[in-house]
C-alpha cells in the first residue's frame, strides 16, 4: 500500500460515507526539488486521460513488453467495467475502435509508431501502462502519470521554456493523433498527440500544433480549455481577458487571425474570423475580467463559463447564444461542472458555497454549506446510483463533489423531491420576502431567455449540508475528478490523491456499516428552509 | 523618486484619474507602519473628502490647536494639492504629532499597524467630540457633527446622561454588534450593544475571511467557572452567547489577529495562516439579513516572520485600478496580485507578505 502519507501527517487515509469507506489507494506528486515558486504561482490542473486504442503489437519480434501491455490492456477493460456509457469520463473498453487509428501526415513521422495500425513501430518501455493517464502541470512542466501504477513518480516530463502550462484538456474520442490540447499562461495553445509524447524520450512538446503563436490574437493567461463534445476537433479556449476562441485542431492556423475591436466590453458578442484560413475561427467576449472556468454539457449542447464578475453563464454552443445565468452570492465563481443528464450545474467560488443551477428553473435552486474557503472545484459523480429503493420516498438522485481552499473534500447528496419541486410549487405567500421583482414572476415562470439573474438573498435558497467532509491534503485543493472507482483529488502544489471507492481498494475491510464522521451525523443531510416549510403547507 | 513617479504615470498613461494623486510617503525610521494606514486612509475616500470639507471649513479659524486631525488633514491636503500627479511626500508634522501625542509610538520600534490605526481612529473621534462639546457652549458657532435620536448608547461609564455624538468618522467606520446571551433556565434573551470601528477576527489556517466571520458569530456555551449572571434568575446560570452585527459600518475594517502570544513561548507569534480575502463581500453574521456587498478597497500587509521586526506595506483600489504602495514607493500592480499576500498553507514558506487589515467598502 501506497496510503503512508509521510509528507502531511495528521491525514487520515481513509474516509467514511455512508455507503461505506473510501480509502488511499495511490499518490501522485513530481520531483520534489522542484523549485516552481521561481516560476510564478500556478495552480496545479489534473486531467483524466484515456487512451482508448493501445496500437496493435506486432506479430513477429514478440518483445515481452508488447504481450504484457495487450494482457494489462484486458485487465484495464476489466477493472474498468468495460463500455459503460460514461461519455463524460471517457470509460470506453478497451477494445480498439477503428475511427481513432488513422495517419496523420501533418504531425510527423514519430506518429507512425503510435497510431496508424500500418506502420507499428517499437513502443518506448515507458509507456506500458493500462492506458490511463493523469496529466498535470507543475511550475514549467506538465508530468504525466500512469494512474495504475503503484510509483508515485511522473512518467514524463514535458518543460515548457518560455510560458507555464495552466490548463489542458483530453478527447478520448479524438479521430486523429492530436488528443490533448494545452494553454498557457502566455495565452499560448498548443495541441499534441498523448500517445506520441509518450513514446518520445525527450523533454519537449513533440509534433505539436501551435495556436495564437507568441499571443498575437490574445496575450492573456489561458484559464480553461475544453474539447467541443462531438466537436470533430474543435476546441474551445478561455482566458484572463474575459474572452474565449474557438479553434480547429486540424487547421492551418496562417491565415489573417485578427478580430475585430470589441465595442461594448460589458456586453457579450461573438465575431467570427474574416479570413476563411483563420485559426482561431471565432471569438466570444464573455465578460469583463477573467473567464475562470468552462464546461461543456455531456452532450455538447452547452457551455457554461464562470468568472471574475461573479457570473454563471449558459450559452447554447451551436446557436451561440447566451441563455441563463445568475450572480454568485458575492465574489467571483472558480469552478463549475454539469450534471450527467445536463439538467444540473455546481458552480464553486469565492463566497465558500456550493451553489446548484437548475436548467429547468433558470436559478440557483441549492446553496452547500460547508466550506470553510473558497470552492475550487466541484464535480458531480456519475457513477453514482442512488440506494435501492427499498425505503420508497424520497431518493438521493444525485452526488457530487466539492474540493476548496480549506482542503477538504466534500460529497453531497441533492434529493430532488425535497428541493426542487416545492420550489416550483411554491403557495403564493408562503415565502418568504423575496429581494427585487415579484415573488410570482421568479417563482410562477422561468426568466426568458438570454437574462442574467441578480444575486439571490441568502434567505430564499435552500441549504444543503454534506455527507462527508475530509481534509485530504495539507494544501489548499484545486480540483477533484471521479472516476468509475475512485475519486482523485489534486492540491494547488500538485500532489494528487486516488482514493478507492467502497468495494474498490486493493486490501478491503468491512465497510458497509460505517457511520458518518463527528459532527456531521447530528445534522439533517438536508436543511430546507424554503422548500419543505412550503411542502408541508 | 522622480523616475519611479514617471513610471507610474507612463503605466496608468490616459488612464490616469483626473485629478487624483499618487505619492509615496517618506519613512522616518520605522514608521511604515503608519504610511501603510495613511495610504489606506487616504483612498478610503468617504473619509479623505469629509476630512478635507472639515479642514476646509475649520482652517480658517487659524492655527490655534495643532492636533491629530488638523495634522493628518494638513496631509492630506498636502498631497491632494500637489501640481505634480505622482511623487513623495515626508508627513513630518504629522508622524512628530503622533510621537509627541503617544509615548507607545515614540521609539524607532517596530510598530503595530493596527493599533495605531485604532490610536489614530479613536484621536480622532474624541477630537471631534470635543469640539462639538466646546461648540454647545458657544453657541454662535456650529457644530461639526450631529446627533441622531437612535444612535448606540454611550459606552462611558461616567454617570453624567451624555447623548452619544456620531461625528463623520463614526459615520464612516462605526458599526454596531449585539452581543445576545441567552439562559439555559429561564431562555430569557439578554442583548447588549456595543460599538465598533473595526472587527479584530481570529484566524485558522487554509480559511476565508467569510469563515472567520461566522467565528466570530459562532454560539459560544457559558458554564463552569465562565457562567453568566442571570438578571431574572438572580443567579449564576449556564448561557448560550453569540455576536451579531446589529448595524453594519459603511467602512468595514477587518484586522486579521495574525500576532498571537504563545503561553508555552512566552511571547507572540506570527500566525503566517493563508486566509483568502474576496474582492467582494457579504455579512452573513448579521441580526437582520443584511445582504448588502461590500467591495475591498485596500489592504495593510504585514512582511515579515515575527510580529516585533518586519514592514508595512499596502495595496490599494483606486479608480478600478489596484496600487502597491512601500513608503516612498508606487507602483502599478495587476488585481489578480492581491491574492499573493494571502498567506502561507505552510508554515514554513518563503512567503512573508501577509493581509493583516483589510477595509471594505459598502457599496451601498
Ligand atoms: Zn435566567
Amino acid at each position: 500500500m501506497s496510503a503512508s502519507n509521510a509528507q502531511s501527517p495528521g491525514l487520515k487515509t481513509y474516509f467514511k460515507t455512508p455507503e461505506g469507506r473510501y480509502k488511499l489507494q495511490y499518490e501522485k506528486t513530481h520531483p520534489s526539488g522542484l523549485l516552481h515558486y521561481s516560476h510564478g504561482k500556478v495552480v496545479t490542473q489534473v486531467t483524466f486521460a484515456q487512451l482508448k486504442d493501445k496500437p496493435v503489437p506486432q506479430p513477429t519480434p514478440a518483445s515481452s513488453t508488447l504481450s504484457s501491455t495487450s494482457g494489462v490492456r484486458l485487465a484495464a477493460a476489466r477493472l474498468l467495467g468495460g463500455g459503460n456509457g460514461s461519455r463524460a469520463l471517457s470509460f470506453v473498453g478497451g477494445n480498439g475502435t477503428s475511427k481513432t487509428v488513422s495517419g496523420n501526415s501533418r504531425i510527423g513521422s514519430l506518429v507512425g509508431h503510435g497510431v496508424s495500425g500500418s506502420t507499428n513501430g517499437p513502443i518506448s518501455s515507458n509507456y506500458d501502462g493500462k492506458g490511463t493517464y493523469l496529466i498535470f502541470n507543475v511550475g514549467d512542466t506538465l508530468f504525466v502519470s500512469d494512474f495504475n501504477s503503484q510509483d508515485k513518480d511522473p512518467i514524463k516530463a514535458i518543460h515548457f521554456s518560455n510560458s507555464n502550462p495552466v490548463c489542458h484538456a483530453f478527447d478520448p474520442e479524438a479521430k486523429d493523433g492530436h488528443d490533448l490540447v494545452i494553454g498557457l499562461s502566455s495565452g499560448d495553445v498548443y495541441s499534441v498527440s498523448l500517445r506520441q509524447q509518450l513514446q518520445d524520450l525527450g523533454k519537449k512538446l513533440v509534433g505539436a500544433q501551435h495556436y495564437n503563436k507568441d499571443g498575437t490574437l490574445n496575450n492573456s493567461r489561458c484559464t480553461s480549455i475544453a474539447w467541443v463534445p462531438e466537436g470533430d476537433g474543435l476546441f474551445v479556449v478561455a482566458h484572463a481577458d474575459g474572452n474565449l476562441y474557438i479553434y480547429e485542431k486540424n487547421k492551418d492556423g496562417t491565415g489573417d487571425s485578427s478580430f475585430p475591436v470589441i465595442k461594448d466590453p460589458t456586453q457579450y458578442s461573438v465575431a467570427h474570423a474574416r479570413s476563411s484560413k483563420s485559426n482561431a475561427i471565432s471569438r466570444w467576449h464573455i465578460c469583463q475580467g477573467s473567464i475562470n472556468n468552462i464546461s461543456f454539457s455531456v452532450d455538447g449542447m452547452f457551455l457554461a463559463t464562470v468568472g471574475r464578475d461573479g457570473y454563471l453563464r449558459v450559452f447554447d454552443y451551436s446557436k451561440e447564444q447566451l441563455i441563463c445565468g445568475g450572480k454568485s452570492y458575492y465574489g467571483a465563481l472558480l469552478c463549475c461542472a454539469w450534471s450527467p443528464d445536463s439538467k444540473y450545474i455546481l458552480t464553486g467560488g469565492e463566497e465558500d458555497l456550493v451553489q446548484v443551477w437548475s436548467m429547468d428553473d433558470r436559478k440557483v435552486v441549492a446553496w452547500g454549506e460547508g466550506h470553510n474557503s473558497w470552492v475550487s472545484g466541484v464535480a458531480f459523480d456519475p457513477f453514482w446510483s442512488p440506494p435501492s429503493s427499498d425505503n420508497t420516498g424520497e431518493g438521493v438522485m444525485y452526488r457530487f463533489g466539492s474540493v476548496g481552499q480549506d482542503t477538504q473534500l466534500l460529497l453531497w447528496d441533492l434529493v430532488m423531491d425535497e428541493i426542487v419541486v416545492p420550489l416550483r410549487r411554491c403557495p403564493p405567500g408562503g415565502s418568504p420576502t423575496f429581494s427585487g421583482g415579484s415573488p410570482h414572476a421568479i417563482w410562477d415562470n422561468v426568466s426568458p431567455v438570454g437574462t442574467l439573474q441578480a444575486a439571490p438573498s441568502i434567505r430564499d435558497v435552500p441549504k444543503l449540508s454534506p455527507v462527508v467532509a475530509h481534509r485530504v491534503h495539507a494544501e489548499p485543493l484545486s480540483g477533484l475528478i471521479f472516476t468509475h472507482e475512485s475519486v482523485l483529488t489534486v492540491c494547488r502544489e500538485g500532489h494528487l490523491k486516488i482514493w478507492m471507492r467502497p468495494g474498490h481498494a486493493e486490501n478491503q475491510s468491512s465497510s458497509g456499516s460505517e457511520t458518518l464522521l463527528g459532527g456531521l451525523k447530528d445534522k439533517p443531510i438536508l436543511t430546507n428552509k424554503v422548500g419543505s416549510s412550503s411542502l408541508r403547507q | 523618486m522622480g523616475a519611479a513617479g514617471s513610471k507610474l504615470e507612463k503605466a496608468l498613461g490616459d488612464q490616469f484619474p483626473e485629478g487624483e494623486r499618487y505619492f509615496g510617503l517618506e519613512n522616518f525610521g520605522n514608521t511604515c507602519y503608519c504610511n501603510s494606514v495613511l495610504q489606506a486612509l487616504y483612498f478610503c475616500v468617504p473619509f479623505r473628502e469629509q476630512l478635507l470639507e472639515y479642514y476646509g471649513n475649520n482652517k480658517t479659524q487659524g492655527d490655534a490647536d495643532d492636533n491629530l486631525l488638523t495634522c493628518l488633514a494638513e496631509l492630506f491636503s498636502q498631497i491632494c494639492s500637489q501640481k505634480k500627479k505622482t511623487g513623495v511626500i515626508a508627513p513630518k508634522r504629522f508622524v512628530q504629532r503622533v510621537k509627541k501625542q503617544n509615548e507607545l509610538f515614540r521609539s524607532y520600534m517596530h510598530q503595530d499597524a493596527h493599533e495605531f490605526l485604532n490610536f489614530l481612529l479613536n484621536e480622532l473621534v474624541d477630537i471631534l467630540e470635543k469640539e462639538s462639546n466646546a461648540a454647545k457652549a458657544s453657541p454662535e458657532t456650529s457644530s461639526p457633527s450631529e446627533k441622531t435620536a437612535n444612535g448606540p448608547r454611550s459606552l462611558q461609564p461616567n454617570g453624567v446622561q451624555k447623548e452619544p455624538l456620531v461625528t463623520w468618522v463614526h459615520k464612516n467606520f462605526q458599526g454596531i454588534l449585539t452581543n445576545e446571551t441567552r439562559c439555559l433556565r429561564c431562555e430569557t434573551v439578554t442583548a447588549r450593544d456595543e460599538t465598533f470601528l473595526d472587527l479584530s477576527l481570529d484566524i485558522e489556517q487554509n480559511s476565508s475571511i467569510t469563515s472567520c466571520l461566522r467565528n466570530f458569530s459562532s454560539t459560544e456555551t457559558l458554564n463552569a467557572e465562565d457562567k453568566f449572571f442571570c438578571d431574572k434568575c438572580c443567579s449564576l446560570q449556564e448561557a448560550q452567547k453569540r455576536m451579531k452585527i446589529k448595524k453594519p459600518p459603511h467602512i468595514l475594517v477587518i484586522h486579521l489577529k495574525r500576532f498571537k502570544y504563545i503561553e508555552q513561548l512566552g511571547r507572540y507569534k506570527k500566525l503566517s495562516y493563508r486566509v483568502v480575502f474576496p474582492l467582494e463581500l457579504k455579512l452573513s453574521n448579521t441580526v437582520e439579513d443584511a445582504d448588502s456587498e461590500y467591495s475591498l478597497f485596500a489592504v495593510v500587509v504585514h512582511v515579515g516572520s515575527g510580529p516585533n521586526h518586519g514592514h508595512y506595506v499596502s495595496l490599494v483600489k483606486s479608480h478600478n485600478h489596484w496600487l502597491f504602495f512601500d513608503d516612498e514607493n508606487v507602483e502599478m500592480i495587476d488585481e489578480s496580485a492581491v491574492q499573493t499576500f494571502f498567506g502561507s498553507a505552510q508554515e514554513y514558506s518563503s512567503n512573508t507578505d501577509h493581509g493583516y487589515i483589510l477595509f471594505y467598502e459598502s457599496l451601498k
